[in-house]
């Protein structure tokens, strides 16, 4: 394992039997797992190359179980790392091996629906498909849609602040949630937001998305729905040059258009996919957009048409428009089956999720390409192209030795150069652990002590999710110490008023 | 009293480290808008951003603008529009009705976080920055977020820096995101409707998949003056429900008629378009029945959100309880209030009844003396207020940014 995980606590794993028994005790039956065979389960989540049982799983159903579990081990200083469905591509969810693990595997109902106010109240254990599917019956739908959302908890979502192909236009979990139940690792706990637009105070709900599991344990989450657009249609259009692609997407934008989603693919990418679903797409083209508009369906015929005289207008070299719900199902399969497809022709891939400005497209394509060749070996390129999103997926196999190496450092590379372009490590993935050593490449350590003495105000003594996104960790007595300066400065010299 | 304007960020940090070595806090201005804003601070010194105003990048296809916190909001509205832009959560221009002469800043506009008709559907302040440089209480610079609109990478502490009025950090430079303004708007408009009528109105309205941008709704006692921007729809002195459509043209009318079609158990809709349209819902973005200048200028005004559907229970006993008058926004869950000036601003009243449907009030216009008795900002649940008063040391330990702004008795 290249990286490398807080020092495990020996006297918290020489008490190992004890905490189960403590943790029997708040959560009686099957919700403490502590045989080897059963926590494997646990061991990873959707970043597989990194495994690590913890030293139990416990999996609470209520937030007073939830509360005490936390109390019981901040009182014993022993550390928590909580768990969703295990989807996260980042790591996010890794055991410690002198961690308790806290799955919310069990906080599955939906406790209130209340369409006058175009929310729903769930709990994180439910399923981001399944919040869509219980309103669905009215016409409403929960807009983030992750790839994974068949599995993906919601809970996940709010941690990892979740994006997905309609983000662009939709937004991300943050610009989607509304407030949430929080347990704090002291076991409090604390109601942030409701059912209004707007939280009073500072926005705790808008810091505490996207911490990855660092600030408390979410038990409860109140989501705005939407009504579903009358009818969606989307453009398949070939390029001869990444550039061209490029051009097409920016030219988009800036004639206003905000189209539901925007995806590009590169050669590879669309060889991939072609041979797994033969979903029709063009193999003699470098780039292939596929673009979908969603609305009323005069709005959506009418952008149609924009968009096809902007493509062609940047040199398509084919162009397909949706006709059927079947047609345009068809354009994304592919897209849609990119990460198995290319599962298909390589024994292992990473997945990358870096951000870049759009204008930065065709020379990161470049990039990527010089990188293939000098650490040799292939990466397709699928993007959420609208908003910069790139996802290379770097092609090794494990088996050979040093492949893994190679493809980690392919990976760091590519996500440096996202930021050498004016763009950010991860677009929606998260840090975790797989990106938590790049942090100093786009952060300095200023910025970074700013971010953990926020930490330190949920989490004094560091125990919930150590080790996931900052590579070094501080204690909260130093991080607040002052500068002392000396002597008393006057106030510079200014000009004043 | 001290007014420090500083040049660059570094100026700022210097300052800040004086202010820390002094034990002198600060208060942290752009173009002062919205000083009335809050408690009084304990500070004889002022951190004047208005010179750190540069446009620092301005990228139309990337849909970012990069911005020093002291730039002028007028200039930079002006400078999107020209490309056909805009900050699609029309921040509210407090000038008319707090009475002071300028817009503001685009530092002032992030840390007071008042969003327009358009947050229901476009989000607030807080969805549109998408990275800041500031400086902390620590003296050090920092940056956060990025220039990108998909970001995942460390906490997100642009969040906590919108809405908070200056107390966490000094906002140097930001990147906001703006968005096409739409090519065409069309407002239906039902009249007549009480409170409860127009608020079912709204909530069919934005239950609807017609993509409505904006739910408002002028009671008839908010007629009662002549104000701005409203021109002959006043003239009724009936009550006014209005829906807004935007986007491509034609788009935007077939969806008024669709819309118009699913309200008619409400009444007959007439129809306005464009630039009447637009002029509508500046007023009401603006609050301008409640403005300083108008016939209740001295009244104190409240701002209550809550749950949308439960807007018009709210304001309609609150109205009657005062003798004050109300108009509502997002389609219920913004009222606005004015109530007969009281030396307590009826705060008892407002906070019992935002409190019971899960809602929180912010007292935006009253008084010096008025301010001095009256939480300005809504009181939190202890355990919320333990950590949110957690959050701000870990920005700022010795309090000298805008102390005592959000909280009487803070003031040491």
């Amino acid at each position: 394992m290249a990286i490398m995980m807080p020092a495990s606590d020996q006297a918290v794993l020489a008490r190992r039997a004890e905490i189960v028994a403590a943790l029997r005790a708040i959560v009686p039956g099957e919700g403490v797992i502590d045989t080897p065979a059963e926590m494997r389960a646990y061991e990873s989540d959707g970043l597989t190359a990194y495994r690590q049982p913890p030293m139990v799983v416990v999996l609470p159903d209520t937030t007073e179980q939830v509360s005490l579990i936390l109390k019981y081990c901040a009182g014993q200083g022993i550390k928590v790392v909580p768990r969703g469905s295990g989807t996260s591509l980042s790591g996010g969810a890794l055991p410690l091996e002198d961690g308790v693990l806290l799955g919310l595997g069990k906080f599955k109902r939906i406790r209130e629906i209340d369409f006058d106010n175009r929310i729903v109240v769930t709990e994180p254990g439910v399923t981001n498909l399944a919040i869509s599917q219980a309103v669905a019956h009215a016409g409403f739908y929960y807009a983030p849609d992750p790839s994974s959302q068949i599995a993906c908890s919601i809970g996940g979502n709010v941690a990892e602040n979740s994006g997905g192909v309609h983000c662009l236009k939709y937004g991300m979990t943050t610009n989607n949630v509304l407030g949430c139940e929080i347990v704090l690792m002291s076991g409090e706990i604390l109601r942030i937001g409701g059912k209004g637009c707007e939280n009073p105070g500072y926005d705790l709900m808008g810091v505490i998305t996207g911490s990855e599991g660092l600030l408390g344990v979410i038990t409860e989450i109140t989501v705005r729905i939407l009504q579903k657009p009358e009818t969606a249609r989307a453009l398949m259009v070939g390029f001869a040059e990444v550039e061209a692609a490029g051009e097409c997407v920016a030219r988009i934008i800036g004639a206003g258009i905000i189209p539901g989603g925007m995806e590009m693919m590169d050669k590879p990418a669309i060889h991939a996919a072609e041979a797994f679903v033969h979903a029709g797409y063009p193999l003699d083209v470098e780039a292939l957009l596929i673009i979908e508009l969603d609305g009323p369906k005069i709005e959506v015929d009418e952008l149609i048409t924009r968009v096809e005289t902007i493509a062609r207008g940047c040199g398509s070299v084919t162009l397909q428009i949706s006709n059927s719900e079947a047609e345009r199902n068809l354009f994304w399969a592919g897209r849609k089956a990119a990460f198995p497809a290319v599962g298909r022709i390589s024994p292992d891939y990473l997945c990358m999720d870096g951000t870049i400005p759009r204008g930065a497209l065709p020379k990161a394509l470049a990039r990527i390409r010089e990188l293939g060749e000098k650490y040799q070996l292939g990466c397709a390129n699928v993007f959420h192209a609208g908003d910069g999103n790139l996802h290379p997926l770097i092609l090794y196999d494990a088996n050979k030795p040093g492949e893994i190496e190679r493809a980690e450092a392919f990976g760091a590379d590519i996500l440096r150069a996202c930021v050498e372009f004016g763009g950010v490590l991860t677009g929606e993935h998260g840090v975790g652990i797989e990106k938590r050593d790049l942090m100093p490449d786009m952060f300095s350590e200023i910025d970074l002590n700013q971010q953990q003495r926020l930490k330190c105000a949920f989490d004094s003594q560091g125990l919930l999710n150590p080790g996931k996104v900052f590579p070094t960790l501080h204690r909260c007595a130093e991080l607040g110490r002052m500068h002392v300066h000396a002597g008393k400065l006057a106030f510079p010299d200014l000009p004043r008023f | 009293m001290d007014t420090l304007k500083v040049r660059d960020a570094k100026d700022v940090e210097e300052v800040v480290r004086a202010a820390i070595a002094n034990e002198q806090p600060l208060e942290i201005i752009g173009h002062g808008s919205k000083r009335g804003i809050g408690h009084a601070m304990a500070t004889n010194a002022v951190l004047d951003l208005s010179a750190l105003n540069a446009v620092t990048s301005y990228e139309p296809n990337e849909l970012i603008i990069t911005l020093q916190a002291g730039a002028p909001l007028g200039d930079v509205l002006s400078l999107i529009d020209a490309k056909n832009q805009q900050f699609a959560f029309e921040p509210m221009n407090t000038a008319p009705l707090l009475g002071t002469p300028a817009l503001g800043t685009i530092g002032g506009m992030i840390a007071a976080g008042l969003a327009g008709p358009r947050r229901i559907r476009a989000g607030g302040a807080r969805d549109h920055l998408l990275g800041a440089h500031a400086v902390s209480g620590f003296g050090d610079s920092f940056k956060t977020g990025g220039k990108v609109v998909k970001n995942v990478t460390g906490y997100d502490l642009c969040k906590l820096l919108a809405g908070s009025w200056g107390t966490l950090s000094v906002m140097t430079e930001v990147t906001l995101k703006v968005m096409p303004k739409p090519e065409a708007e069309r407002t239906l408009l039902l009249r007549g409707l009480d409170d409860a009528a127009a608020n079912k109105a709204m909530t069919v309205a934005l239950g609807s998949p017609f993509d409505v941008s904006g739910a408002a709704h002028l009671p008839k006692s908010a007629f009662r003056a002549k104000t701005d921007g409203l021109g002959d729809l006043a003239g009724q002195g009936e009550a006014l429900t209005v829906l807004r459509l935007e986007g491509i043209t034609a788009s935007a009318a077939h969806r008024a008629n669709s819309l118009r079609e699913l309200l008619a158990p409400f009444g007959t809709a007439s129809l306005i378009e464009d630039a009447a349209s637009s002029a509508l819902w500046g007023t009401l973005r603006d609050v301008l029945p409640f403005a300083a200048g108008g016939a209740l200028g001295t009244w104190p005004v409240w701002r209550i959100v809550c749950p949308p559907a439960s807007g018009a229970a709210l304001g309609t006993q609150l109205a009657r309880e005062t003798g004050g008058d109300v108009i509502y926004d997002w389609g219920g869950g913004l009222i606005w209030a004015a109530l007969p000036p009281k030396g307590d601003a009826h705060a008892p009243a407002v906070r019992m009844r935002a409190n019971a449907v899960g809602g929180h009030a912010t007292l935006i216009r009253a008084a010096e003396d008025v301010r001095r008795d009256v939480d300005v900002f809504h009181p939190q649940a202890p355990g919320v207020a333990a950590l949110s008063e957690r959050v701000r040391a870990s920005f700022d330990p010795k309090a000298v940014l805008n102390r005592g702004r959000l909280s009487r008795g803070a003031v040491a």
